[in-house]
Order: structure tokens, then C-alpha cells, then sequence
């Protein structure tokens, strides 16, 4: 996906920050909001998931019982923190992509404020008992609206710049960043007229919605997380993708089987038996895509393994990738037959969740933010040690939630199915992986401290007025005056002996 | 790959799963067709009338807006899906006094009252399609079962037996009022400060009415039974032992 440009180099370069300082309000905007978001979500978190094995912890409190706590902070951490991170990383990287500056940038940062705006008394609603009480669709009925013609004033700019873009090659991302664009609002706005906005069946409500979760998180956040992945992979280690039909096996697989999946949440539900089959049959073959897309990814990157160490954005996308991976191997275990029925009612489905939004998406997130903010702000990141903080603790956090959803929820869902022994043991079974999910939950707080504080500094602009990037590798630590600070050398992330970047 | 091939592989890719998933059968089960009873499978003839129990959905919006569907499901697997049919008290009672085992699986009338199904997240408790049987045949026998249910959500530990419930208090929607005179009938049973007694706000009344009406064990035609937990033949059996065994898919 290497660029090929008929300008010369200045004039490139040129371009490419007048690009960055026409988006820099909205993209840093949509990252900083959503970063506090994210602090949201992580305090509500830990609150819920300390009151599923303590049930005494803050109670007594309607504002802050596990029912209402649990939903606000999925909500915010689905439409605060993923919902604008993604956000951000679309906008630019189609601006980029496209090689157009935006000329709306005034109209997407307000559009993002009506967003912020219409979360926040969405959630505030849920604490105060106004919950649909419909999964992920919690905030009350009028949070809805303004959310989806915010997204449509944030969406449709990326879209013209798009179709206005000079002729050439279509990348790889553009085509993830189109479907995510297209597919969310007919996703959004499917589930949402018609659980709120038709009286059909209760049933089919709840398998639209089950479909609803399934195809947000496979059909906006994943092609948007996989869309900045190829961005940034191939960008900083500065190789070309390594297979064109991969990459195209990836897409289609993606957008041919996601839209199938879902409603085998419903599994034994009275709905069209079909349903929750086709369901379970295409979640199980996410695994295509997602093996698909992160072998691609993984064998581009396997070229300049050293950069993979050295570059924070490069660190925390191979991660997702393999986060990617990861989710791919949960979907297929939590969904066979064997499993499903053990998996169905248990920690599985909201591990899987966490899972899928922290240990794939927000690290792709978190790399396209170690990206972008330097360049938009022009200045480079502090201290190469808050970032290996947050990435290795965010490690930690992810693998805790995923041993919750792959064994702990299974082990669960075990002793709910042996119907000889008293209800009580289940849950016996559950509370050490509930302890788990609470323990993890900390741990990403911890994490995101060093991220928040760092990103908040970046806000200020106070980051290191340099042209040198923030690296993490220990060779370059010790050939430097000033072990915190990397080498000398080019603006973008890249490190030493890269390839000029665009 | 041009932009319309593009384009169009999108659309048509998802919107025909869109079509095939979401939109037809959304409004193919708006309209239920009734169930017949068969003389051959149910021993007789005629509609299923399925059970009405009064206005639900005041408590059904108090319990969804109190997100108790992050912990309690409402839906009875067949056993091909699960295990669900095994368990004494879930899919109806097996030791009903008058009706022997009424054990059966959710059927798509069951949810007819509500206008959302709330099948569930999680099983950090129990499941509650047939909580209000279970309250008034097990929990409170002999008892009141609106007194007994009240209690539980003022205080789930409070009961001795449930020392280790999870359940969180909802004790915020009960009010303290000041009392002159005789203790209202209302009252919980529950310490409070001289000259106050512990009522239950209107949601709170309004939440138990809707899980008492939570009884999911009418008999219903064969056609809606996928596994019962206790076939035709065995029900009619006299030994309780050859009921014991469910059905396992």
C-alpha cells in the first residue's frame, strides 16, 4: 500500500500537514473525548464487576446498582470511547488516503460535540432508571436520533473527499473504512426503528438486537480497527502489503459472513430455528476473515521485526492483530455446539465483548493515536516509559478478561448445565472468574492512567517540541544522551532507516 | 475492483443477510398463527389458548430499566440447547400437586405481554420465566408471596437460606415513611426508626406484580414442545422416579 505520488517530495509533504492541520480540532477532539470516556467506562467497570461478587459494595444506591451501572458503562465504553476513537481514525485516514484536506472540519467537530452530547445524557439517563433495558441500546429512546445525524454529518465529508479523491489505486483501508462508514448507520438505524420504532414480535426485538451487537462490533468496529491495522502497518515498517489476494480473501469473507451472525444468543429461543444456526455458523467462520487479515498483517510485519519493537503505534497495532486472532480463535470455541449451550448465559459473552472492543480494537485505537497525535499536534509524545506501561498492563488486563471468557464463563456455564446439583453452585463456580473481570478492570485503569496523563499533556501541547519520534527500543536507549528520547531522525513514527514516510 | 463493483458487492452482500435475518422474519412473526391441539399428540382437540395474567408492562419497564436481564434469563432451552428442563422448578414444577409435572420449554406466546423478550445476558441467577410459580409453590409456601418477593429485593440476604445470594438490594425503591397510628398492612417486616415503617414505592409493586405473573407452565400443544422434560407416557406413570430422569438432547 505504498503510496505512489506524481508530486515531489516538499510538495508531498506539504500536503500531507496541511491535511493533518484541517482535521486537527476534530480528530483530536474525537480522541481526547473518547479517551475520557474510556476513564468512564473503566471506573463503571470496575464499580459492576466488584458488585457481581460483593453485592455489598456501594448498594442500596439507585444510581449506582449493578443493573444500571453494568449497562452505562458498556454504553460508554461502546459509543464514548470505540464509537470516537473510531471516529477520529476514520476521518483522517480517508482524509489522508484520499489526499484531501477537509473543508468541514467546523461542521464534524460540532456534529462530534452533538455526539458527545447525546451520550452523555444517554448514560446519565441510564443511571437514573430511564434504561430501554434493550442490550446496548439502553440509553433512552431519545439519545438515538441525534446520534445518527451527528454520525451522518461526521461520516458524509470522508465519503466526498472519497469520491473527489485524484484518480489512482483504491487501498487496501479504504475499502474497510467505506464498509464501516456505509454498514453503521443501516446497522444502527435497522436495529433501532425497529425495536423502538414497531411493535413486532418481543422475540424477533430481542434477535434484532442480538444481531444488532453481533454487527456493530464485526461490521463497524472491526473494519475500522482492521482499516487503521493496514494503515499503519504497512506505513511504518514501510513495506508493501504482503498478499493482494489475502487481503481481498479478508474483506469479502468479513462482509459476506458478519452480517449472518448474532442471533445465536438466542439459542433455544421460540424464533425461526434457522436463526440462531445461521448465526452460530457464521460466527464460528469470523475466524476466515480474522485469520485472513492477521496472517497479512503479521507476515508484512515479520519483515522489520525490529520497528514492531521500536515503534509505539507499530507495538500496539501487532498486538491488536493478534488480538484479532485471538477473537477469531473465541468465536469459533464459544460458538460450536458443544460449547455454545454452556457459553450462551454466562461471563463468556460479556469476556467476549471486552475481549473483542479492548484486547483488538482499542489497541489498533491506541496505535493509530500513537500515530496521529504527534503529527496533528506537532509535537512528539513525552516519555517512552508511559507507553510501554500502558501497553504492557493493558497486556495483562486483556489476558485476564480473556481467560474469564474462554474458560471462566465455559466453567460457569458447566455447572449450570448439571441440573443434579443446586442452583448456588454455578455461581460458585463463577465468582473467581468474577473476581477475574474486576481484577482486569483495575488493571486497565492502571494502564490508561499513564495513556490518559500522556495524552492530556499531548492536549496541551506539551509534548516534546522535536522532530525526533518517541521510540521504545532499549538499543536506542543507550546510544543517546537522553535515554528517554529516540534518535534523531524523521517526523513519522518510523524510526531510524525508514523510508520517508507520507 | 471499481468503485461500483465495490459498491455493490457491499450492498448485496449484506443486504441480502439483512433481508433474510432481520427483516422478514421481524415482520413474518408480527402475526402469530394459533396453535391447534391434536387428538393424536395432545389428547384432544381445539386452539391453545395461551394464559394472560393482566397488565405486565409497568413491571416489565421496571425491570428492564433496573437491567435485572444483566443476570436473570427468561427463557427455557429444549434439550438439544441445554439443560434447562432438568432443573426441578425452572420449566414449570415437577411435583405440581394438582397437575404432576408441568414442566415445559419457552414458547413464542409466553412473551406475548411484553415488547421486549427479555431472554437474558447472563445466569448469575436463576432463570425467572417461572419465578412467580416458584415464589408461591416453593419460596413462600404457605406464606405471601408478595411479601416474600418484596423482602428479597429489600434485602436478598436477609433470608437466612439465601446468605449467599449476589442479588443486589434494591432498597431504593422502597420509601421510610413516617407513620402515625396503627402500622400500615404494607409495611415490611423490616427494623426501621421509631414512628417509620419500610414501605414499597409503586415501581416496587408494580416489579413483584410482574414476576408473580411470571408463570410459563400452561399446557400446550405437542407442536410447541420440542422435548418435553416428561414424555406423554411417563407422565401418566405413577412412580415420581420415572420422572426424575429428563430428557437430555
Amino acid at each position: 500500500m505504498s503510496q505512489v505520488s506524481s508530486q515531489a517530495p516538499e510538495a508531498d509533504a506539504v500536503l500531507r500537514s496541511e491535511i493533518d492541520r484541517s482535521l486537527r480540532h476534530p480528530v483530536m477532539f474525537f480522541f481526547t473525548s473518547g479517551a475520557a470516556w474510556l476513564a468512564v467506562a473503566i471506573f463503571l467497570g470496575i464499580i459492576s464487576s466488584a458488585k457481581v461478587h460483593s453485592p455489598g459494595f456501594l448498594d442500596g444506591c439507585s444510581w449506582l446498582t449493578y443493573g444500571r451501572v453494568q449497562p452505562a458503562h458498556l454504553n460508554a465504553l461502546i459509543y464514548g470511547w470505540g464509537c470516537q476513537a473510531a471516529f477520529g481514525t476514520l476521518v483522517w485516514l480517508m482524509a489522508r488516503l484520499s489526499r484531501q484536506p477537509c473543508r468541514a472540519a467546523g461542521i464534524i467537530l460540532t456534529a462530534g460535540h452533538v455526539w458527545n452530547f447525546s451520550v452523555m445524557l444517554g448514560i446519565i439517563g441510564i443511571l437514573a432508571g430511564g434504561s430501554t433495558g434493550v442490550p446496548w441500546m439502553e440509553m433512552p429512546v431519545f439519545a438515538w436520533v441525534p446520534m445518527l445525524l451527528s454520525y451522518g454529518l461526521i461520516s458524509i465529508w470522508s465519503m466526498v473527499q472519497f469520491k473527489v479523491r485524484p484518480a489512482g489505486h483504491v487501498f487496501i483501508s479504504q475499502w474497510y473504512i467505506l464498509a464501516a462508514l456505509i454498514l453503521f448507520p443501516w446497522i444502527f438505524a435497522t436495529a433501532h426503528i425497529l425495536i423502538h420504532g414497531f411493535s413486532g414480535s418481543p422475540l424477533m426485538a430481542a434477535a434484532v438486537n442480538a444481531w444488532y451487537r453481533s454487527a456493530l462490533l464485526f461490521l463497524f468496529f472491526t473494519p475500522t480497527a482492521i482499516a487503521a491495522a493496514y494503515y499503519l502497518v504497512s506505513k511504518v515498517t514501510g513495506r508493501a502489503i504482503y498478499s493482494y489476494s489475502l487481503s481481498l480473501l479478508g474483506f469479502w469473507s468479513l462482509v459476506l459472513v458478519a452480517p449472518w451472525a448474532g442471533m445465536q444468543k438466542l439459542t433455544g429461543a421460540p424464533i425461526p430455528n434457522f436463526l440462531p444456526y445461521l448465526g452460530a455458523g457464521a460466527t464460528i467462520l469470523i475466524a476466515i476473515p480474522a485469520i485472513a487479515v492477521s496472517v497479512n498483517l503479521l507476515k508484512t510485519a515479520a519483515g522489520a521485526w525490529d520497528k514492531v519493537v521500536n515503534s509505539p503505534t507499530l507495538r500496539f497495532t501487532i498486538a491488536g492483530v493478534i488480538g484479532l486472532l485471538v477473537t477469531g480463535a473465541a468465536c469459533v470455541f464459544l460458538n460450536v455446539p458443544p460449547i455454545l449451550r454452556l457459553s450462551q448465559f454466562s461471563l463468556s459473552g460479556y469476556g467476549f465483548d471486552v475481549l473483542a472492543l479492548y484486547g483488538f480494537f482499542s489497541f489498533i485505537a491506541f496505535g493509530m493515536i500513537y500515530f496521529v497525535v504527534p503529527r496533528i499536534t506537532r509535537r512528539e509524545w513525552l516519555s517512552s516509559r508511559l507507553i510501554t506501561m500502558h501497553f504492557f498492563l493493558s497486556i495483562y488486563g486483556v489476558l485476564t478478561i480473556a481467560l474469564v471468557a474462554m474458560f471462566g464463563g465455559v466453567m460457569q456455564g458447566q455447572a449450570q448445565e448439571d441440573f443434579t446439583q443446586p442452583w448456588e453452585n454455578a455461581m460458585t463456580y463463577a465468582y473467581p472468574y468474577a473476581v477475574a473481570s474486576t481484577l482486569c478492570w483495575c488493571i486497565l485503569l492502571f494502564s490508561n492512567v499513564f495513556f490518559f496523563l500522556h495524552l492530556a499533556l499531548m492536549w496541551l501541547r506539551l509534548g516534546r517540541r522535536s522532530s525526533h519520534p518517541t521510540l521504545l527500543g532499549h538499543d536506542h536507549h543507550s546510544s543517546l544522551h537522553d535515554s528517554i528520547h529516540g534518535p534523531e531522525g524523521d517526523i513519522d513514527n518510523a524510526g531510524p532507516g525508514s523510508v520517508p514516510a507520507h | 475492483m471499481s468503485f461500483r463493483q465495490f459498491a455493490f458487492g457491499l450492498t448485496f452482500t449484506f443486504g441480502l443477510a439483512w433481508v433474510a435475518v432481520v427483516i422478514v422474519p421481524f415482520f413474518m412473526m408480527r402475526s402469530l398463527e394459533p396453535v391447534p391441539f391434536t387428538e393424536i399428540a395432545d389428547g384432544k382437540e381445539g386452539i391453545y389458548h395461551p394464559k394472560l395474567s393482566g397488565r405486565v408492562v409497568n413491571g416489565a419497564e421496571v425491570y428492564a430499566s433496573n437491567g435485572c436481564y444483566s443476570c436473570h434469563t427468561q427463557l427455557i432451552r429444549p434439550t438439544y440447547a441445554g439443560n434447562d428442563l432438568g432443573r426441578p422448578d425452572w420449566g414449570g414444577m415437577k411435583l405440581d400437586e394438582e397437575r404432576g409435572d408441568t414442566r415445559r420449554e419457552s414458547n413464542v406466546f409466553d412473551y406475548m405481554a411484553e415488547d421486549f423478550a427479555q431472554i437474558g445476558l447472563n445466569r448469575l441467577g436463576p432463570d425467572l420465566s417461572n419465578v412467580g410459580l416458584r415464589v408461591e409453590n416453593d419460596y413462600a409456601k404457605g406464606g405471601d408471596a408478595r411479601e416474600w418477593l418484596l423482602m428479597h429485593l429489600y434485602d436478598p440476604r436477609a433470608n437466612p437460606k439465601r446468605s449467599t445470594s449476589t442479588c443486589p438490594s434494591h432498597r431504593f425503591l422502597f420509601d421510610e415513611k413516617e407513620i402515625e397510628g396503627q402500622h400500615p398492612d404494607a409495611a415490611l417486616a423490616v427494623a426501621s426508626p421509631e414512628g417509620t415503617a419500610v414501605l414499597p414505592t409503586a415501581e416496587a409493586n408494580e416489579l413483584v406484580d410482574y414476576l408473580l405473573s411470571l408463570k410459563r407452565d400452561d399446557a400446550v400443544p405437542a407442536s410447541l414442545n420440542y422435548g418435553p422434560a416428561t414424555k406423554p407416557a411417563e407422565e401418566k406413570a405413577p412412580a415420581p422416579a420415572a420422572a426424575a430422569e429428563p430428557a437430555q438432547g
